[in-house]
């Protein structure tokens, strides 16, 4: 059974569609990266899945049960800016959403506090918490009843790099118990080290849906980007621009083009054959963050 | 059920937590018999022996204001006279404290997701409201005994009355006041602001009522305007009369104005009802109970359809 499914899922605020005829599925225990820039369509997609937001059209189901249902109740998430009691301690938040939620003892309430590290500030109001203390709250609070299913939305917002790395650290943990996550971010560097698959998103389309590896492998095989130096540099230009593409000049001679693999090895001689004297070349093949960006940013494309 | 249950117990220890809940009932509970029973003391010393005696039988008013059980009807009763009444107030901040901060601390999206069913969070927090006003309530009523008791020292009280009776309006009044929680939940929650809805739920229901004066005013002028001549042609001029009878906020207060008027028959009973003129309509105007508690239901009813409707529906951003 799938711990998640989405079926032509799709938002729209008037004519505007935020989500657009989103179809993925996702299994019991997998981690899966959710990107995109701002503004994709990664929020609204995890509030439909979590039930807070009513699809315009198409269905999801969180384990086995169309959403809202009550499958949700297994369900951890931690989504935007975490929000909390100010008044509150944080361990009385936490009380408080165990009591909301139920079933869920006091030694668990002590035991995510301890998960999280924030063992030594739980009694201090809310309101006295740092944003890296809030998120970490925040995780705390969603792991609280041992949901099945974990969704989470940039949950490392604000962090340091400790901090990151901590959260990132607890998620592996979390997800060696096989609880399903599905955790967003718009930076694709924060999650690689976590996960094993990647669902991207841009302008309310899944553009990408499969493992981080085939994703890797496209980028090695898609581009490559050479950066170029010739004496006569605006010939160099012209002549880059004439083959089609669209280079971008960095100064002392030097042009860096962005072009396809399968062209790279010819493209000396093609500059050569139109009159450019070319000085120096070096050839760089794309990393996962260029090919990440590519997906979402169609003029970066190979053509 | 045991999502109810959950919920009601996760809002019950909020509530603990807030401390606009304590200062509500240090003001209902202490402040106002003790000043009830001050000014009672202040009337006593100064009108015992005096000609005001001859006029009024003070013993009697003493016992009818000061005692205990008078204390428990001042409590009862006061809050239902003043504007805005105390009630409203309280479940205005109530509302605000149970709906409203949601909304304020941007806390739906969390409280939805820990507790997903939505007609459980709702019914959860009515429930946990409309506890707190009970406990408001019954908690003035004991205090009220308490200073009744502590006064029967220095002024001429005792422990006497109708307390069943009394008891009885209390709890009457607290039923009525499920329609004005159920419409606070409703603006509080359609406007998407605690304070604007807050605002509204103070308002609102005293605004229309004083629209319908204005308009009451224009469709007596004579002679005949184009207004009236328009109504009285479509037959509405009895509809619009009987209107009053309909309004929330007469209806809504009618349990706490009831000892109001036995009060009045007490000391003023030369005058007949209709000699009071103003005071007739603040009495009561002769709407029984029984009409102002089917009113009251019909209200409850429709804004509990309209709020579970809107609450089940409506997108969390």
């Amino acid at each position: 059974m799938n711990a998640i499914t989405a079926t032509g899922l799709t938002k729209r605020y008037g004519q505007k569609a935020a989500v657009s005829d989103a179809t993925f599925e996702i299994e019991q225990g997998e981690i899966v990266g959710f990107l995109g820039p701002n503004g994709a369509g990664k929020t609204t997609t995890l509030r439909m899945l979590a039930g807070l937001v009513r699809p315009s059209s198409g269905t999801c189901t969180v384990l086995g049960d169309t959403v809202p249902g009550d499958s949700l109740r297994e369900v951890g998430t931690m989504i935007e800016e975490p929000s909390f009691y100010p008044y509150m301690t944080g361990r009385s938040n936490l009380r408080h959403a165990a009591r909301l939620h139920g079933d869920v003892s006091e030694a668990r309430v002590v035991e995510v506090l301890e998960f999280v590290r924030l063992q030594d500030a739980a009694d201090k109001k809310v309101r006295a918490y740092s944003q890296g203390m809030r998120q970490r709250l925040a995780l705390a609070r969603a792991l609280l009843w041992r949901p099945k299913v974990l969704l989470l939305d940039e949950p490392t917002n604000g962090l340091d790099p400790a901090g990151i790395a901590e959260v990132r650290e607890s998620l592996r943990h979390v997800a060696r118990d096989g609880t399903t996550v599905l955790v967003s971010s718009h930076i694709l560097a924060e999650i690689e080290k976590l996960v094993d698959r990647i669902l991207a998103i841009e302008a309310g389309n899944i553009v990408f849906d499969g493992p981080l590896r085939e994703l890797v492998a496209r980028a090695a095989e898609q581009n490559v980007t050479y950066t170029i130096s010739s004496r006569d540099r605006e010939a160099l230009v012209a002549a880059l621009v004439e083959l089609g593409y669209a280079p971008q000049v960095l100064g002392a001679g030097e042009v860096e083009v962005s072009l396809p693999a399968e062209d790279a090895e010819f493209l000396i001689e093609r500059l050569t054959a139109k009159g450019v004297r070319v000085v120096s070349a070096s050839m760089e093949e794309d990393d996962l963050e260029d090919a990440y960006l590519r997906l979402i940013d169609p003029s970066r494309r190979p053509s | 059920m045991s999502s109810v249950f959950d919920v009601v117990r996760a809002e019950t220890f909020k509530a603990l937590r807030k401390r606009r809940v304590y200062v509500l009932a240090a003001l209902y509970w202490v402040l106002l018999p003790a000043l009830a029973l001050l000014v009672g003391r202040l009337i006593y010393v100064n009108t015992r022996g005096t000609f005001v005696e001859e006029g009024v039988p003070l013993a009697d008013l003493m016992q009818s204001l000061f005692s205990s059980h008078g204390l428990a009807t001042i409590a009862l009763t006061g809050p239902a006279y003043a504007s805005p009444t105390p009630y409203i107030i309280a479940v205005a901040l109530m509302a605000a404290l149970f709906i409203g901060e949601e909304r304020g601390q941007n806390m739906w999206k969390t409280v939805l997701v820990v507790q997903p069913s939505r007609s459980a969070v709702l019914t959860g927090k009515l429930i946990v409201t409309m506890g707190t006003l009970l406990v408001l309530m019954l908690g003035a009523f004991l205090t009220a005994i308490l200073f009744g008791t502590i006064g029967t020292a220095f002024v001429p009280t005792n422990l006497s009355g109708d307390w069943g009776g009394l008891l009885g309006l209390y709890l009457w009044q607290w039923a009525h006041l499920l329609a004005p929680v159920l419409l606070a939940f409703l603006l509080i929650f359609l406007v998407r602001s605690a304070v604007l809805g807050i605002v509204v739920v103070l308002i609102a229901p005293g605004l229309l009522e004083g629209i319908y004066s204005v308009l009451n005013t224009l469709f007596s002028l004579q002679p005949v305007t184009r207004f009236n001549a328009v109504f009285q042609a479509l037959r509405l001029q009895r509809v619009w009369e009987e209107l009053p009878r309909f309004f929330f906020t007469t209806n809504l207060y009618a349990p706490g104005r009831s000892p109001a008027s036995g009060l009045a028959n007490e000391f003023i009973s030369e005058f007949e009802q209709g000699d009071l003129g103003p005071f007739s309509q603040l009495l009561g105007s002769g709407l029984t109970l029984g009409h102002s508690s089917m009113v009251m239901a019909g209200y409850a009813l429709l804004f509990g359809l309209l709020l579970f409707w809107v609450f089940r529906r409506r997108d969390v951003d």
